[in-house]
């Protein structure tokens, strides 16, 4: 009796892992005790304000760039709401799309991004939350953006092929994602247990399908930059994501 | 996307209430239901949300849906805490060699953080589900979140439909040439797919822009007008917070 219950919750625990993965990494509404949510909402605020500025900035040069950050928060918005099958976990799962917009507009202008995409699912799909958007911004948004940016930034310093670059860009601001996201979930719901314990069963709950979901966004990141290198190269040049002579070169 | 696009309907006992008292109003229960220790004042909430959400005639096909994601993470929780997590155990079994302890403050803890994520998303799904996108954008505006913010989040909103249909049409496409019959062909066309997503949003945004400024357009979007607040709408969310407010406070 004892062995069936003991089999039973196991199973039962797996599956819910899984499962619960599967819903990619915002945190939902509510997990977060109010002392966490008022400091993680702080800490983006500084991110989100660089954001704005550097809109404003761009915008009184060309009229153009709000409606191009407006478009690419919907596309990020599209990606990160699209299923992508997750063969270990046996579901599917979402990419965060913050690695491509990190690479594209930079990291300031994908935090921004980011933090509309948040807020347009928080209101509107109940994926994250009002609560625990400045997590996600902090999460998603700055971590994500500014690992996506810095690695394919670095590997193209490095002379790595832009597949390889784009590659490694998703895959860590995946993980960089993930890893942030272990770390608010677990002092969120830690309650008075300590929090390494907890903060590894958390990351180990991630890993069935944020592992396999990692390579799945950095194969998804390198497609986009190579599609658009191949098909509008001249957009790549104009975001400064190549130089002139890369391109022509 | 279905329930993204599920417009609040015009006519229901939350229309005539104005954006901002409904926006306040939420953020006020959001926080008391997270300041909240115990499962008491959330569940309330919660029930209070699922009132007021069949009052407005929301489908229940999309109530649920909006529910799914948050459940399935409350329920998750909930066996985080109760195996991982506590001092007081309930019982302990050894599995092939491994010690599975519940734990009943464990489980008590995971309660109040499911009740707590309930009661929240009750509060900002029914915010969702009673205005319009407009009306909300210029709730925020009068909270003074940065305008340029909000204009993102127009510009955004407005495009989502525009570009996931243009996303819908590309996928059908792949589909029905075979591109998502194995992993690989269907991460190369997941890649194709977002890819040509981002030239269409480069495309549209200078088309868009060209549009506008033939338009008009000076750098900044216009938003909704704020009527000025009824007396009667104040006094009875203030009725409301402070009825909330002595609940909490029991």
């Amino acid at each position: 009796m004892k062995n069936r219950l003991a089999i039973s919750l196991f199973t039962l625990c797996s599956l819910l892992f899984t499962a619960s993965a599967a819903h990619a990494m915002h945190i939902s509404e509510g997990i977060l005790p109010f002392n966490w949510a008022l400091l993680w909402s702080l800490l983006a605020v500084p991110f989100v304000a660089w954001g704005l500025y550097k809109l404003k900035k761009e915008s009184s040069v060309d009229l153009s760039f709000k409606p191009l950050v407006g478009l690419m928060a919907a596309v990020v918005f599209i990606i990160s709401c699209m299923p992508i099958p997750v063969p270990t976990a046996g579901t599917c799962s979402h990419p965060c799309g913050t690695g491509i917009s990190g690479i594209l507009v930079g990291p300031a202008i994908s935090i921004l991004i980011t933090a509309v995409a948040l807020l347009l699912q928080a209101l509107f799909l109940a994926h994250g939350g009002l609560t625990t958007w400045g997590a996600d911004i902090i999460s998603m948004g700055v971590m994500g953006s500014f690992a996506g940016y810095c690695v394919f930034r670095g590997l193209r310093a490095l002379k790595a092929g832009l597949w390889i670059a784009g590659f490694m860009a998703g895959l860590s601001a995946d993980w960089a994602t993930y890893m942030t996201t272990s770390v608010e979930l677990a002092s969120g719901i830690k309650g008075d247990s300590p929090f390494l314990p907890l903060f590894w069963k958390v990351l180990l709950a991630f890993i069935p399908t944020q592992l396999p979901l990692g390579i799945l966004e950095g194969a998804m990141t390198a497609g986009m930059v190579v599609l658009l290198y191949k098909k509008r190269p001249d957009l790549l040049v104009k975001m400064r994501v190549l130089k002139h002579e890369e391109v022509t070169g | 996307m279905e329930v993204f696009s599920e417009h609040p309907k015009n006519d229901h006992l939350l229309s005539r209430v104005d954006a901002r008292v409904k926006l306040s109003v939420s953020l006020l229960v959001l926080a008391m239901v997270l300041s909240y220790k115990g499962l008491a004042f959330p569940l309330f909430t919660l029930c209070i949300s699922l009132v007021l959400c069949m009052g407005i005639k929301v489908r229940p096909k999309v109530f649920f849906l909006r529910f799914s994601e948050p459940v399935l993470i409350a329920f998750v929780v909930i066996m985080i805490k109760f195996l991982f997590s506590g001092q007081d155990a309930m019982f302990s079994i050894n599995p092939w060699g491994m010690t599975i302890t519940g734990h009943k403050d464990g489980l008590m803890d995971g309660l109040q953080i499911s009740s707590r994520i309930l009661g929240a998303v009750s509060v900002l799904a029914l915010l969702g589900f009673s205005t319009p996108f407009t009306e909300l954008m210029s709730a925020l505006s009068w909270l003074r979140i940065p305008r340029g913010l909000i204009e993102i989040l127009m510009f955004a909103y407005r495009y989502i439909f525009v570009l996931s249909e243009d996303a819908l049409v590309i996928y059908n496409a792949q589909k029905n040439r075979l591109g998502y019959s194995s992993i690989r062909r269907g991460l190369s066309s997941f890649g194709v797919l977002a890819g040509s997503l981002a030239i269409k949003a480069f495309d549209s945004s200078q088309n868009t822009a060209t549009a506008m400024i033939q338009r008009g357009y000076d750098g900044s979007l216009p938003l909704l007008k704020q009527r000025p607040l009824r007396l009667a709408e104040v006094l009875f969310s203030l009725f409301f917070v402070v009825i909330m407010g002595i609940i909490w406070n029991l």
